[in-house]
């Protein structure tokens, strides 16, 4: 019987499920290897790429000495303070365009031209008018979240079927409850996809932001590690980042699959995988 | 004279329907170049629009546009290239094997939400301030999109396509260029189309970051010496690169890829 | 009182190349309580005549009148229910029908008990909790049929609400809306291409010709049926007046259209 990654010759009970489940994460564990294989045989100079186990001790000693901590939390606090304003303006602007013509003509032209635009190019001139600091990085955070949640939630709105629009209508709902209590939630599966992609930009923006310039963050941490040598520390501060974007992620994911555990179109995508 | 007449008058017409429609732009420049004329915001911060203006045409002949954007040209799209190959190759592979899919599935999902700019300093370290560690950054950015947009394109190709196409006596390497590969086409395009303004930002932030030529490095230098008007001029210059990138690239798809459905459009 | 009222009510649709007649010239007038199935052959207008009776598409000229008043929107004195059941997908069973209520302003309490006894009416005890998403065809229009009554709207627009369920399902749910109908009396107005739904379900049933729709023929529809499904359908009566509209319908279907 020929092996198969799914691991099809055990039953599909509980207890082999995590069996299965350690399997997916194998290839990981083989990376991880292949890394310290490489650095111990001096294939790699050390101070070019430390060990896993280098690694992984000075990310563990940052944390405990707090530098890590410290830095990584006024990160997470911009990006996603950032994403949360960008957001809920994003979903107030998206609404506002898709049900009303006048707002669709005044936004319309500033979305489409800012939709090209690096955000990441505005943090000079945000350092020359604020200064260095959350201020210059929370508003870059923010108008690069606020795009893709008002083009999701204009297409969202724009998708709910006519039908049960007049469903709504016709059992008397008034036109001011129409937007929150029909359109919303009938766009909310788009709206969160938006939501998930703004996550991605937040933490890219965040990171620049601070390598450009700023006085603290993860993103200074690892550029000033770099800068002074500390390159064992620089890489322990990255795998900090990587891990906390997995995590929030994962997070979001886990919150849309709950608010979205109603849509047919959602669950039947994840199925996919 | 008169046919130039009525080029004329189409034009203007164009041009009036385009005015109308985008009033929010035009009110924008207007309450910017009146607020510096007023003398509300000191040149420092907010130059007028046409010192901005001015300093452009400065530049462009002085050659400190376009030699600094082909620069960053190049690193963002040789990147981009390298990234497409890998991502191609990649994405099919796993599309067409459980095996790799096991391989690289967990490392895709671990490295997707990461920022990848976070790297900056170790690209710095292992390939220098040139141009290497760009193109090098840039690729490694946006190889997983182009994987995770082929790979999509490759195990949505219909099962019935590639049955009758394997019932018809085809090796596996043939099926995955003459079937596969051209079926997963506008998946691939539209990952192209979305990874390139990817491409784009990634140069420029990298030289903002690092230094070593480029836009993003010609933009920091001006902000350090307080040369406002010219940062404005680099922000113009990105975003008018994105813009047309993005035309581009509508323009290029519709003759790529001519037989493509226009209900299917990925 | 419902009586409903359409005098010389045209629609027509833009096109590129000009105005595109759907509607021409219908007049027709329902009785208070009365039940009349609408049937054409595919594309007649007969769903555009229910949407502009509904409110939810304006005519282009004539006059509707309900009770002598013209109808200027949607309103909750006519339930609709469509084909592709038009349920809340974000909201569960008992929510979907509870929301006209909410709407009207019905007091919680009395919500409640009104929910709970259409879930009965419908036979889903058991499914209050669960989301569209999770049920069968037949089950989603049983829900829409409870939600359009739970807030008692004089009149009924179903447009082909049976169309896209299986025959067993259909002849079940057929039965139920017959038995609903005879219980409540309203004044029900029902889509359909199906012909033997049309004779069997209704007291009068209207012909429409292909496109642009107009009325063609009227057949009063005076069959016992307190015999059960069985006796009604194999009756002669039955029989004669299915086979009749059954050509009417099969003529239009024939004859040309624009």
């Amino acid at each position: 019987m020929a092996l198969s990654p799914e691991l099809t010759f055990l039953p599909d009970e509980p207890r082999w499920r995590w069996l299965r489940g350690t399997f997916r994460l194998l290839p990981i564990a083989i990376f991880l290897l292949i890394w310290q294989v490489v650095v111990d045989l001096d294939l790699v100079d050390r101070s070019f790429l430390p060990s896993v186990s280098d690694t992984f001790a000075a990310l563990w000693q940052l944390t405990r000495d707090g530098e890590i901590g410290l830095n990584l939390w006024v990160s997470m606090y911009r990006a996603l303070g950032g994403l949360l304003i960008g957001s809920v303006l994003g979903v107030a602007i998206g609404l506002a365009m898709a049900t009303s013509e006048r707002a669709n003509e005044f936004f319309g032209p500033l979305v489409a031209t800012t939709y090209s635009l690096p955000k990441a190019s505005l943090v000079p001139l945000f350092i020359l008018w604020f200064g260095i600091g959350d201020t210059t990085d929370m508003l870059t955070v923010v108008l690069a979240c606020l795009l893709p949640v008002i083009v999701s939630t204009y297409h969202g709105v724009k998708a709910v079927p006519p039908v049960i629009l007049w469903s709504a209508r016709a059992m008397g709902t008034p036109r001011h409850l129409v937007l929150w209590r029909i359109l919303f939630p009938g766009a909310l599966p788009s709206i969160l996809t938006g939501v998930r992609i703004a996550l991605g930009f937040c933490f890219v923006l965040t990171i620049s932001a601070e390598m450009i310039a700023a006085k603290s963050g993860i993103g200074k941490l690892i550029f000033i590690y770099g800068e002074n040598g500390a390159y064992v520390h620089m890489f322990g501060g990255l795998l900090a980042v990587i891990l906390a974007a997995f995590v929030a992620d994962r997070a979001l994911l886990a919150v849309m699959s709950y608010l979205l555990r109603w849509d047919d179109a959602y669950h039947a995508a994840s199925a996919h995988g | 004279m008169d046919e130039g007449n009525g080029i004329a008058r189409r034009v203007g017409a164009v041009v009036k329907a385009a005015a109308i429609h985008s009033y929010s732009l035009i009110l924008l420049f207007l309450v910017w170049e009146g607020a510096s004329r007023l003398g509300l915001a000191r040149p420092l911060f907010l130059p007028s629009v046409t010192d901005v203006v001015r300093q452009f045409g400065a530049l462009l002949a002085s050659g400190d546009v376009l030699a600094p954007l082909v620069l960053s040209l190049y690193r963002a799209f040789a990147g981009l290239a390298l990234a497409v190959v890998v991502g191609m190759i990649a994405g099919l592979v796993m599309a067409r094997s459980k095996w790799a899919h096991w391989a690289l599935d967990p490392l895709v999902s671990l490295a997707f939400p990461a920022p990848k700019i976070a790297f900056v300093p170790i690209f710095i370290l292992w390939f220098g301030i040139d141009s290497l560690s760009k193109i090098l950054l840039v690729a490694f950015t946006c190889v997983l999109p182009m994987l995770v947009a082929t790979y999509h394109g490759a195990i949505g190709v219909s099962r019935t396509i590639i049955w009758s196409a394997e019932a018809m006596g085809t090796p596996e390497r043939t099926l995955l260029y003459r079937v596969i590969l051209p079926a997963s086409l506008p998946y691939v395009f539209s990952g192209i189309r979305v990874t390139t303004p990817v491409a784009l930002i990634t140069a420029f932030t990298a030289e903002m970051i690092a230094g070593g030529g480029g836009v993003g490095a010609a933009l920091m230098f001006a902000q350090r010496f307080f040369q406002t008007p010219t940062v404005f001029v680099y922000i113009l210059v990105m975003l008018i690169t994105g813009f047309a990138f993005d035309h581009l690239m509508v323009r290029l798809r519709d003759r790529l890829i001519p037989w493509q459905d226009e209900t299917e459009r990925p | 009182m419902s009586r409903i009222c359409i005098e010389r009510l045209d629609k027509r649709y833009k096109s590129r190349d000009g105005d595109v007649p759907a509607l021409i010239d219908i007049n027709l007038e329902i009785e208070d309580g009365e039940f009349v199935s609408i049937i054409g052959p595919s594309g007649c207008g007969k769903s555009t005549l229910l949407y502009i009776l509904g409110g939810f598409i304006p005519a282009d000229s004539g006059t509707m009148q309900i009770d002598g008043k013209p109808i200027t929107g949607p309103g909750i004195d006519r339930g609709i229910v469509f084909q592709e059941y038009a349920l809340f997908p974000w909201l569960t069973v008992a929510q979907n029908i509870l929301y006209g209520l909410e709407m009207a302003g019905v007091p919680r309490r009395r919500r409640e008990d009104i929910v709970g006894q259409l879930i009965r009416t419908v036979n889903l005890e058991g499914f209050e909790n669960r989301f569209p998403r999770e049920l069968s065809g037949g089950m989603k229009q049983r829900v829409a049929i409870a939600r359009t009554l739970a807030y008692d709207p004089k009149i009924l627009l179903l447009d082909e609400p049976f169309g896209a369920l299986d025959s067993q399902t259909r002849e079940a749910m057929q039965d139920e809306l017959r038995r609903l109908w005879l219980a409540q009396r309203k004044t029900v107005l029902f889509v359909t291409h199906d012909v033997d739904e049309a004779v069997y379900l209704s007291e009068r049933v209207v012909v429409m010709s292909n496109r642009p729709g107009h009325i063609v023929e009227e057949f009063k529809i005076t069959v016992d049926r307190s015999g059960g499904r069985e006796a009604t359908v194999l009756s002669s009566a039955f029989i004669t007046l299915r086979n009749q509209v059954w050509l009417s319908v099969r003529r239009q279907v024939g004859a040309p259209s624009l």
